[in-house]
């Protein structure tokens, strides 16, 4: 009687982690397609449409484009907090608190000319992220408080303080008495690479690319890494360990931040509570994908950009769920989960008499 | 701000009733959470897991026509989709944060998935109030302590249930090694992954029938993102529960009425942004997670050694 059981690989399969990626990918279409079809939607057709309106075609690339942005903003900064083993789970609201800075600069300053404005508004979105960032930095560095509930909860924080603002103090005049925040002012809106797809992406490829310059050949990079994956070299070495974590974290936030300035001035016209559309949570499924690694995340967060994008067109010309998009993230994640395990592991026959404990 | 303050005996009797109502919300699912923490895994589903028991338990209560059919949807719902996390995070050692998170993306889809065509069926909760005889006619305790639906005395049995088995049964035991460490338990001839298998099903099952007294009894209909942040809540209060039931309880209690009391400000004439108010519970999270950890500073953790720390025999 034989039975299978997982060992341990010396060395990962080379190059698992994009294979896993596709095979999570497959996965998710899969089970996705047995999904609809229980439930009697056209699968196929799902899939055709999400693909036209995402990648498929060259007048949408624009927008699946500008999607990635956020996405693999909010991943780098996931990212950049597991690089001392911590996670932040609410980049979501540091995106949100980033863009309410960055409106606030709008309305101070609203004759400012275009890029002198633009610059001042994601310098405050930055500013707003780590801001949003520091009280769970400073609980986790001082009294090891789990940021992961933090972090989390001030996003809920944040969320209503956004709905606060649009029903009371920045309040438009001219909304008809809908309760909108007031327009960030025109001139502020980054220009366009190519069709409708703005410079957020060449920022976002430029931060991306100097993190990862950042952690690999600067002194406080050494660092990090060292204290990342071992405490106690950390501590012989002489690296403050509470610095780190905090550093890290308003680092982590300052990069959320930039992405809700990104989307202000680069996809929407006004502050609300959607604007960071559930990017913060998106992120931390593209950084797991990514493995953590700043060069994989923009390919990881151009996937994402296309379920999502595809996935807001299927129920206006197809009447489905657009929560089929949500389901398939989460069902990439899993296969990838699930094929990851080959790479690492090797599945051997044993003996049941010699397994048993 | 203060205008005139009305506390009318029946204004604060129905903000306290209230408070017990969100606190059996809460509770049934931080309790869940407890079991699966105690085990040793972390499970950040909790959120999705309400979200589509919430669904599901709705679509099943209206369909029979029968709220103990929802409940009990709601709770095996919970369950299988709780077998995604176990699978993954104690199965194959996935990381528990992100395998969590993931599973909460899917069960907030789900739910809106399959909830699709219900949302416009609204109708009034689908449980009556069971008035235990005898004990509610006590003034005011009566009314606060007596008077609830059968979720709500079944949360507190349940929380009994709970202590009871993690404290003074074998199986109980062996949770708890192996939320501690797991090779002894292990070795002490206790299946380490059965048994978190097991826990984790067992908090899905809570959490989702937590979802569906959501929206079987305290709204009585189905929308998008009804659950609105609250399994984070019931994460937290695991927390600051110390991993205790019983103090669990109590802090689903004080969530619980912060929760209500957003709704009858008005009621007491006091005029607050009640959007501000919304903010407290999530901020009052933050600030007791603080004020517990500075006062346990040079205390041992409560929290369960191996949390977070998949088990592989061949690895120990």
């Amino acid at each position: 009687m034989k039975r299978l059981v997982l060992t341990r690989r010396e060395i990962p399969t080379r190059g698992g982690q994009p294979v896993a990626f596709l095979f999570g990918l497959a996965f998710a279409l899969l089970v996705g397609a047995i999904l609809m079809q229980v439930s009697g939607d056209p699968a196929i057709d799902v899939y055709q449409r999400m693909w036209e309106r995402s990648l498929g075609s060259t007048d949408t690339w624009s927008v699946t484009f500008n999607r990635a942005v956020p996405l693999a903003l909010a991943g780098l900064a996931v990212s950049i907090a597991a690089t001392m083993g911590l996670w932040n789970i609410g980049a979501e609201g540091q995106i949100l608190f980033g863009a309410t800075a960055a409106t606030l600069v709008g309305r101070l300053f609203p004759d400012w000319p275009g890029p002198v404005l633009i610059t001042a508004m994601l310098i405050a979105a930055v500013i707003g992220g780590a801001l949003w960032a520091l009280g769970p930095g400073l609980a986790k560095a001082e009294l090891g408080v789990s940021e992961i509930i933090t972090t989390l909860m001030l996003t809920e924080v944040a969320i209503r303080l956004i709905t606060y603002l649009e029903q009371g103090p920045w309040k438009d005049p001219e909304g008809f008495g809908f309760p909108n925040v007031t327009a960030r002012p025109p001139q502020a809106e980054l220009g366009d690479l190519w069709d409708r797809t703005h410079i957020g992406v060449l920022l976002a490829l430029a931060v991306i690319g100097a993190f990862a310059w950042f952690i690999n050949r600067s002194v406080w990079g050494y660092e990090l890494r060292i204290a990342g994956s071992s405490r106690q070299t950390a501590a012989y070495a002489g690296i403050s360990m509470r610095r780190k974590v905090l550093g890290v974290l308003l680092l982590s936030g300052a990069v959320a931040g930039f992405a809700g300035g990104i989307e202000l001035t680069g996809t929407a016209v006004r502050l609300n509570a959607q604007i960071s559309n559930g990017y913060g949570f998106s992120g931390i499924i593209v950084a797991a994908l990514a493995l953590m690694r700043p060069s994989a995340i923009p390919v990881v967060a151009l996937a994402f950009g296309a379920v999502q994008v595809g996935g807001q067109s299927i129920q206006t010309s197809l009447g489905v769920s657009p929560a089929v998009s949500t389901i398939l993230q989460a069902l990439i994640l899993f296969g990838a989960i699930g094929a990851a395990v080959f790479s690492n592991y090797r599945v051997v026959a044993v003996d049941r008499q010699v397994s048993v404990a | 701000m203060i205008l005139a303050l009305t506390f009318t005996e029946a204004s604060v009797i129905g903000l306290l009733v209230a408070g017990v109502q969100f606190g059996t919300l809460l509770y049934l699912a931080a309790l869940g959470e407890t079991v699966a923490e105690k085990s040793g895994v972390l499970n950040l589903g909790v959120e999705g897991m309400m979200a589509t028991g919430a669904s599901v338990g709705f679509i099943v209560a209206v369909e029979t026509g029968s709220p103990w059919a929802g409940i009990l949807a709601g709770a095996a719902a919970g369950a299988l989709l709780s077998l995604v996390h176990a699978v993954a995070a104690v199965g194959l050692g996935a990381d528990q944060v992100v395998s969590g998170l993931a599973l909460t993306f899917l069960g907030l889809g789900l739910a809106d998935f399959v909830g699709d065509g219900y949302t416009d069926d609204a109708r009034r909760s689908l449980f009556r109030d069971v008035e235990l005889p005898g004990l509610d006619g006590i003034p005011w305790i009566g009314e606060i302590v007596f008077r609830h639906s059968p979720v709500t005395y079944g949360a507190v049995l349940s929380g009994i249930v709970v202590w009871f088995v993690l404290n003074r049964t074998a199986v109980g035991l062996g949770l708890r090694a192996a939320g501690e460490t797991a090779a002894t338990a292990d070795a002490a001839g206790h299946s380490v992954l059965r048994l978190r298998f097991a826990a984790v099903m067992v908090g899905g099952a809570f959490a989702g029938a937590s979802g569906a007294y959501l929206t079987t009894y305290l709204v009585g209909s189905w929308s998008q993102n009804l659950t609105a942040g609250r399994g984070w809540i019931a994460v937290a209060l695991v927390i600051f529960g110390a991993w205790r039931p019983g103090r669990v309880a109590l802090g689903a209690l004080l969530f619980g009425f912060t929760l209500a009391l957003k709704s009858r400000l008005a009621v007491f004439g006091i005029e607050f942004s009640p959007i501000l108010l919304d903010m407290t519970p999530y901020l009052l999270t933050v600030v007791v997670l603080v004020v517990i950890s500075i006062r346990a500073r040079n205390k041992p953790s409560p929290a369960p050694a191996a949390i977070g720390i998949p088990y592989r025999r061949e690895e120990r």
